[in-house]
């Protein structure tokens, strides 16, 4: 077997930092990284991003070296991404914090209100569904993170998880703050019963659930999922999936819908902020999804567009 | 796109300053007699006087010394001054705020929100800790790299 030597340069410096000189012609990136990661441990594999340009993209894990367009001497060119973090550890803090912190605040634990009204239980039956509500989604997207979903990367920079729990914890305490309130204000009947509203939001988290990427039949993608074979994602006999005649990405459809019902039960205008930041954010990654179907697929459906169905 | 300043540091400016006008001392009357509106409004006079000399001159490319030298060196001074002006002038504004309950909106009512503008004045005074000194030491930086550039520019000449 011929062996391809390989070395491994600075992207930034041009500096040599590894010759492997015994590479096996199949061996993938994978390999080649735990192989650099034996001389520069503090550079573990999920850190390193290998190139075959200095300001080209990332190679993957899975591209074997025989593949690639090099010559005798293969040579990639290193980059540090930063501390990494797992996907799964990120995502179970920033989910579990909402929960724990929401709760904290329905049960009127003492220094958050007055004195007078800790552990206190409101009258309000639009509060204790909200309750219902919110928690149940954070266990749902908590049990989603350790049994459905499956990572194309599994790390992120470390500094996402200070980012990403700011936003979610804050948000949560703000809206769980004036929620269970005691001098909370409960829609009035005339504009839509609690119930209404409350099942209104319950079916679009399950909704949501069902049509979240990791559900959708094998070979379809999403934000989180790669799998090997790629495949336009069709509605199925699942009511939930028909959204996939009109969106792209209808977890998204579904999770914005959900938030606005749980706005509108609520009454609250803390809930409705978090729904519009939720809602631009989830449109920029909704649009980009959308962008690179039509480039991968060229019978991509044409009526379909990225998360409201004929307007956005 | 027409100077190399960074947007992001430049908006932050710009709207930091808008909110000293308008939101701190057009919106609490009581405030505008202050001398520490006298003392923000020299310091942002000098400096933006400076500046936009300095951008004008740089576009034409003749930039003489002198005006570099006052936008890389005054800094020291006015930056300072100003931040003491701006500071002062929301310190007094405060029982004013206070007293009127400006711009908040409290518990009961039925968008379930509410905003204490006091607090908020408060918290905007806090985070001139950590921004002041990083503002401050980049211009430093700045100064060092830039004036020491010119120095090696005229040794070679």
């Amino acid at each position: 077997m011929r062996h391809s030597p390989v070395e491994i340069l600075d992207a930034k410096t041009r500096e040599k930092l590894c010759f492997l000189d015994k590479v096996e012609p199949h061996a993938t990136i994978a390999e080649i990284k735990n192989l650099f990661t034996k001389t520069h441990p503090q550079w573990y594999p999920a850190r390193q991003s290998l190139r075959l340009d200095p300001k080209g993209k990332s190679l993957k894990d899975e591209d074997v070296l025989q593949k690639l367009p090099v010559g005798t001497t293969a040579t990639l060119y290193f980059r540090d991404l930063g501390a990494q973090i797992s996907w799964v550890t990120v995502f179970l803090t920033e989910y579990a914090g909402p929960l724990f912190i929401y709760l904290l605040f329905y049960f009127r634990v003492p220094f958050i209100y007055g004195h007078k009204y800790d552990f206190t239980s409101s009258r309000h039956t639009v509060v204790h569904l909200a309750c219902i509500c919110h928690s149940f989604h954070y266990i749902k997207r908590l049990l989603e993170t350790l049994f459905v979903h499956r990572f194309s990367h599994g790390t992120m920079p470390l500094r996402n998880i200070f980012k990403n729990c700011t936003y979610y914890w804050g948000f949560a305490a703000w809206m769980a703050y004036y929620i269970n309130h005691p001098l909370y204000t409960p829609p009035s009947n005339l504009r839509s019963s609690a119930g209404e509203t409350g099942a209104r939001h319950l079916c679009g988290k399950e909704a949501g659930s069902v049509t979240s990427p990791s559900t959708w039949p094998c070979g379809t993608c999403g934000p989180l999922v790669r799998s090997k074979t790629r495949k336009i994602p069709y509605p199925t006999k699942n009511p939930f999936t028909w959204l996939f005649l009109l969106v792209s990405c209808p977890n998204y459809t579904y999770e914005v819908g959900s938030w606005i019902g749980f706005a509108i039960m609520t009454q609250c205008l803390p809930v409705a902020l978090f729904s519009l930041v939720g809602f631009t954010q989830m449109t920029i990654w909704a649009k980009g999804k959308h962008r690179s179907y039509l480039k991968e697929f060229r019978d991509y459906p044409p009526l379909r567009m990225p998360i409201i169905p004929f307007l956005l | 796109g027409i100077v190399p300043s960074s947007v992001v540091l430049t908006s932050f400016q710009v709207m930091s300053r808008v909110f000293l006008i308008w939101a701190v001392t057009h919106s609490v009357k009581e405030v505008q007699s202050e001398d520490s509106v006298l003392l923000f409004v020299i310091a942002w006079t000098i400096t933006e006087i400076i500046r936009y000399s300095f951008y004008t001159f740089s576009l034409l490319n003749h930039l003489p010394y002198l005006i570099k030298w006052a936008r890389y060196t005054l800094f020291i001074v006015l930056y300072p001054m100003g931040v003491s002006g701006e500071l002062l002038t929301i310190y007094a504004a405060l029982p004013f705020v206070r007293q009127a309950g400006l711009y908040s909106i409290s518990l009961p009512n039925k968008y379930n929100f509410s905003f204490d503008y006091y607090a908020f004045l408060i918290l905007i005074m806090i985070s001139y800790i950590p921004i002041f000194p990083q503002l401050y030491f980049h211009m430093i930086h700045q100064r060092r790299k830039i004036l020491s550039h010119t120095e090696e520019h005229k040794k070679f000449e």
